[in-house]
């Protein structure tokens, strides 16, 4: 039977070195995530489908490995460890004194074709912060993301940071459909100003969105950023997201980690899902990001509990091209 | 920040005198001939190194950040469906991509059929044309001299670019209906985006600046 000695596209095994490395960098960062009193919760590798669905959001709802159990429920492999932590917390943890510091590392799984240093199963490193002070904790975990890095031995990286806050208070406003939403964000995302500009001549957008939609696309640089920003749009929801962008550096500055923060405004992915600060995390020399993460307040509602909250997590796979 | 030469992607194929020109105009100029055996040729201001690789390469080169920029067709960005950043179209390497077949066939609708064979190098970008619009599509992959296959009786249609026609015309083929319009793109890799900001919004401008009309 040739399935006996093929492997299934996507999976991989690790031996030698390659093990010993990635448990030397799980090892480290656990050691990291420890020492800020995070603690590691070991979630189940399936859950029912509407768990990852309501958690995510529809953005990896494509990528779910899904099946159906003896009595019809429909089960999914984990793609992500958010869904599963915030589940935990609502329904065992809900009551324990906040902030809920927890931290994972495990394979999640994703239908998808691999690329990118990723296999479909691969490996995530992270935390969550659930309860805690809104600017103190996202500063924390920021904090958290670069003493990993270092004591990785990792000097130069960058971190890109953004509040989605200030996109949705821009598009909250406009009447765009699903579709529509979605095919702007695409295009914001790509930097791809053609496609933008006829995209928003089909809609019939007004000149002032329009010019405010395409100054977005390149709204990233250093604190400076947060001022063009204010400037250009004057609802309530973008400006105060501003706020809360600017005092979340701030505090970044008082620990005297900003000389690695970009301010990036032109970040719109995970618009379903997060409700605050964005960040995503770069190395020279690696073409894709290693890690991000951000603040989702609205998540724990949908398993009826609710404490706002924000993680990130590396990827393990990107850790270990890193070093080789 | 960091101040290293950005690496260039840029293929010899049907678009590379028009780029190299444009670059040119833009004050980029190559060191050495692209027709020497060189695969990486520096600029004269050390600021790039170009790579010349195959056109439907570029998109590779760039999404995994081996290369921080390069110049694609948008016909090899589409059918790649790479994740890279594209700020710029160049309005270099102008033409279109179509759906044509023989002209004895050209008034049969294809949706009248139960499946339309065609033969393209863009299986991805024909698959989803088709589907979308509901119809069942076979196809037949190429990698070149796509107006052969109808003459002989491989595919009913294909889908291709065309220029000026002569090519099609040549091969008794006519235009049914246009696809999209394809020019070439700046595409840029995502993290030297942010890395390398400075030299590369520094490149974006040159480029703007004189980008044909």
């Amino acid at each position: 039977m040739k399935t006996l000695t093929q492997i299934p596209l996507g999976t991989q095994v690790l031996f030698g070195k390659a093990a010993k490395q990635r448990r030397r960098i799980e090892r480290t960062i656990f050691s990291v995530f420890e020492a800020w009193s995070y603690q590691e919760i070991i979630p189940p590798i399936f859950d029912y489908y509407d768990v990852f669905t309501k958690g995510m959001g529809l953005e990896l709802e494509d990528t779910l490995y899904r099946f159906i159990d003896r009595e019809g429920n429909i089960l999914a492999l984990r793609p992500e460890f958010t869904s599963l932590v915030a589940k935990s917390v609502a329904t065992r943890l809900a009551d324990h004194p906040k902030p809920l510091r927890l931290c994972y590392c495990g394979e999640v799984l994703r239908y998808e074709t691999p690329r990118g240093g990723r296999q479909r199963e691969f490996f995530q490193i992270g935390l969550e912060n659930i309860g805690g002070e809104h600017i103190r904790s996202d500063a924390e975990v920021i904090l958290v993301a670069i003493e990993s890095l270092k004591k990785l031995g990792i000097k130069k990286f960058q971190i890109n940071l953004g509040e989605i806050g200030y996109f949705a208070g821009i598009v909250e406003r406009i009447d765009f459909s699903r579709e529509d939403l979605l095919k702007i964000k695409t295009f914001i995302d790509l930097k791809d100003v053609v496609g933008l500009k006829s995209e928003m001549d089909r809609l019939n957008l007004s000149e002032r969105r329009r010019q405010i939609i395409l100054s977005l696309v390149h709204l990233t640089g250093d604190s400076s950023v947060i001022q063009t920003g204010r400037h250009l749009v004057s609802n309530e929801k973008s400006h105060q997201a501003l706020n809360n962008l600017e005092s979340l550096y701030e505090e970044l500055k008082s620990h005297k980690v900003d000389e690695s923060i970009t301010i990036d405004l032109s970040e719109v992915r995970g618009l379903d899902y997060y409700t605050g600060t964005i960040f995503k995390i770069y190395v020279p020399g690696l073409g894709f990001e290693i890690g991000g993460g951000g603040r989702y307040d609205n998540l724990l509602k949908n398993f009826g509990c609710d404490f706002p909250a924000v993680g990130f997590s590396f990827s393990l796979e990107r850790l270990m091209s890193l070093e080789s | 920040m960091s101040k290293e030469a950005l690496t260039f992607a840029l293929s010899k194929g049907r678009i590379f005198d028009e780029a190299a020109a444009l670059l040119k105009k833009a004050g980029i100029e190559m060191t050495s001939d692209v027709n020497s055996r060189k695969l990486v040729i520096p600029d004269t201001q050390g600021r790039f190194r170009f790579f010349i690789v195959k056109p439907v390469d570029v998109p590779t080169y760039v999404e995994y950040g081996v290369a921080d920029v390069g110049i694609a067709g948008r016909d090899v960005l589409l059918e790649s469906n790479a994740d890279v950043h594209q700020p710029l179209d160049l309005r270099i390497g102008l033409c279109k991509m179509v759906v044509a077949s023989p002209k004895a066939t050209a008034k049969q609708n294809y949706k009248d059929l139960s499946a339309v064979r065609i033969a393209t190098k863009y299986p991805r970008v024909t698959t989803e044309y088709f589907t979308q619009r509901g119809v069942p599509v076979e196809i037949i992959p190429l990698s070149g001299s796509v107006e052969l296959a109808p003459l002989l009786g491989l595919s009913d249609r294909i889908v291709d670019l065309v220029a000026t026609g002569r090519t099609l015309a040549e091969n008794g083929l006519e235009v049914i209906e246009p696809i999209c319009d394809i020019s070439a793109r700046l595409v840029i890799n995502r993290a030297s985006y942010q890395i390398k900001r400075q030299s590369i919004s520094e490149l974006i401008q040159l480029l703007a600046a004189v980008i044909p009309l």
